[in-house]
């Protein structure tokens, strides 16, 4: 076993009733890794997520965070988290500053200065705010600057960005950066594919409960297949279409007209790209609204979201 | 369980309930009202008994509904509802010194209000020393138990802070109407009275009427003055409805007592 796991989960199940929310998941975090983990709502993100940071046991399957079990040996584990909820309330009638003062007192020795903390985060001219006149970006930060106070090893970060303006949103990812550089281990969930492209060392795609797909970014695009796409010629049948890279076309209807679809996978675009070519000559084709890309996160999010598994 | 961390989230409940005059007026003011209308009864006398203090030790067991029961139903319905709890839950503080720190709180309220009126019954009513301040601090610390426990189970049955008002009302008027302090119980008919016996003010009034008087409060007949030891046990029965009380409470706050919202 790597000693340098800071997060293992094998196998877990959890579930609301008859509903099973996550159905057999399964993935490991590294030492100063940050790791994201993306999927439509519903898909058991935060059902993981709030099972790792020891809100829950785990109806099945085991769950290791330093270690050790985050529901039984809470205690133990905690003070080396650093957890951002999706959703959790302020104290309205408390000032920003009242709030970090409150929270530094349960942090324990070695927290983080208020100050410092609400320079991290932009928010130390809110400091005489009550929280309730807050936007839902500050209150985000403020979120943030809560979960840093005790210098976490583990920072679990639950859609850390939503209802921030893309400024703050920025902000945010450099901060988590430098989090990250300075060895901080981060566990993410994100809507915004462009945060976690930013910022993820590693991702996982959770469809209905379970893992679609994982790995770097460059995997996880690299096993969806680059795009190459044209309207199907007039006078051809779908079936005198070539064999690209060993994919056959897919044709959908756009306006009206055959559209004809490959996803390459293996040696990229480019091979693929000039047999198309040769063969339109070879044919006298012209091609209308030929268009050749590479795969985006997006794509394989959608894929995964309607389709279920990709590969 | 970790003192410091409870203090501190103490010394955050006494922050909250400084800035929620509402909240201040449930666990200050209340009192305070009854207290004065001790007043009325200042002097009077029935079947032998000081109106004033004989009334007083009853408020003192009732002031416990306000300071703790009704309180603590409506700060763990509230910060479960906006979520407040979930971020208490999501720090370094165990689950039990997030809730504790609240009981602790309102179990200090109790204790200054319970002292403030004893030095008033035993100053401006004429009043006595405790004849046992011992099994006074024992139904008191007892009852807390049971009704901090009640506000627990309560809580997860009250769909929102607004509710709480009213959802209390029904073991607020069974318990207060049951110990025999607003009206005499003698009249009703023998099983009535059995059943209000059973209610969890009754041993507290109980108790407490005991210990301050040094006579025995537990029988519905005239009371007969009992010494230090007698005292204890003429009160048995009143702690074996803690007893169960406790028990009920206990089984009642695991069984509804929620962290989070239900939609959530």
């Amino acid at each position: 076993m790597q000693t340098n796991q800071v997060i293992e989960v094998d196998g877990l199940r959890q579930r609301y009733g008859d509903f099973e929310a996550v159905a057999g998941v399964s993935f490991e975090v590294a030492e100063g890794e940050l790791f994201a983990l993306l999927g439509t709502n519903g898909a058991g993100k935060t059902t993981t997520l709030e099972t790792l940071e020891g809100f829950r046991p785990a109806h099945g399957g085991r769950v290791r965070v330093l270690g050790s079990d985050p529901y039984r040996d809470r205690r133990t584990v905690r003070p080396f988290l650093g957890i951002m909820l999706q959703e959790a309330g302020f104290f309205a009638d408390l000032t920003v500053a009242d709030t970090v003062d409150q929270w530094r007192r349960f942090a324990g020795r070695g927290a983080r200065g208020r100050d410092e903390v609400l320079d991290l985060v932009g928010l130390r001219d809110k400091a005489a705010v009550r929280t309730r006149q807050l936007s839902g970006g500050q209150k985000r930060r403020l979120d943030l600057a809560l979960a840093l106070l005790g210098r976490p090893r583990v920072l679990f970060l639950d859609e850390p960005t939503t209802g921030m303006d893309p400024e703050a949103r920025h902000a945010t990812w450099g901060i988590v950066r430098d989090l990250v550089a300075d060895g901080t281990s981060v566990m993410l969930t994100t809507h915004y594919l462009e945060e976690a492209e930013h910022l993820a060392d590693r991702l996982a795609i959770m469809h209905r409960g379970r893992v679609e797909v994982s790995g770097t970014v460059a995997e996880v695009v690299a096993g969806q297949g680059d795009r190459i796409t044209f309207r199907v010629p007039d006078r051809l049948s779908v079936t005198g279409l070539p064999v690209l890279g060993g994919a056959a076309a897919e044709i959908t209807v756009e306006g009206g007209r055959a559209v004809a679809g490959y996803r390459v996978r293996g040696d990229g675009l480019q091979p693929s790209l000039y047999e198309l070519l040769r063969w339109a000559d070879a044919h006298g084709l012209h091609l209308d609204g030929l268009q050749a890309r590479s795969a985006s996160l997006e794509d394989v999010f959608l894929t995964t979201a309607t389709e279920g598994a990709v590969t | 369980m970790n003192l410091p961390n409870m203090l501190a989230v103490a010394r955050l409940d006494l922050m909250l309930l400084w800035r929620n005059r509402t909240a201040l007026f449930t666990v200050v003011g209340m009192p305070v009202l009854f207290a004065g209308m001790l007043a009325l009864f200042k002097g009077e006398e029935a079947a032998g008994m000081d109106m004033a203090l004989y009334t007083g030790t009853g408020y003192l067991a009732f002031f416990l509904v306000f300071a703790v029961f009704m309180n603590l139903v409506s700060v763990f319905t509230a910060r479960r509802e906006d979520l407040t709890l979930k971020r208490l839950r999501g720090g370094m503080l165990s689950d039990a010194e997030v809730l504790g720190g609240s009981v602790l709180v309102a179990g200090a309220f109790y204790l200054v209000q319970a002292l403030v009126l004893l030095v008033l019954l035993g100053t401006a009513l004429g009043g006595r020393f405790p004849a046992n301040p011992l099994l006074m601090a024992a139904g008191l610390a007892a009852g807390t138990a049971v009704f901090a426990l009640l506000a627990f189970a309560l809580s997860g049955l009250t769909p929102n802070a607004d509710m709480a008002q009213l959802t209390v009302v029904p073991i607020m008027f069974l318990s207060m109407a049951g110990s025999g302090v607003m009206f005499p119980l003698d009249g009703l008919p023998e099983a009535v009275q059995q059943a209000a016996g059973t209610l969890p003010l009754t041993p507290v009034v109980e108790t407490i009427r005991t210990g301050y008087f040094g006579q025995d409060f537990t029988a519905a007949s005239t009371p007969a003055d009992v010494g230090f030891l007698d005292s204890w046990a003429a009160c048995a029965r009143s702690f074996a409805v803690f007893g169960v009380w406790l028990y009920l409470g206990i089984w009642s706050a695991r069984r509804w007592f929620r962290w989070e919202p239900r939609h959530a």
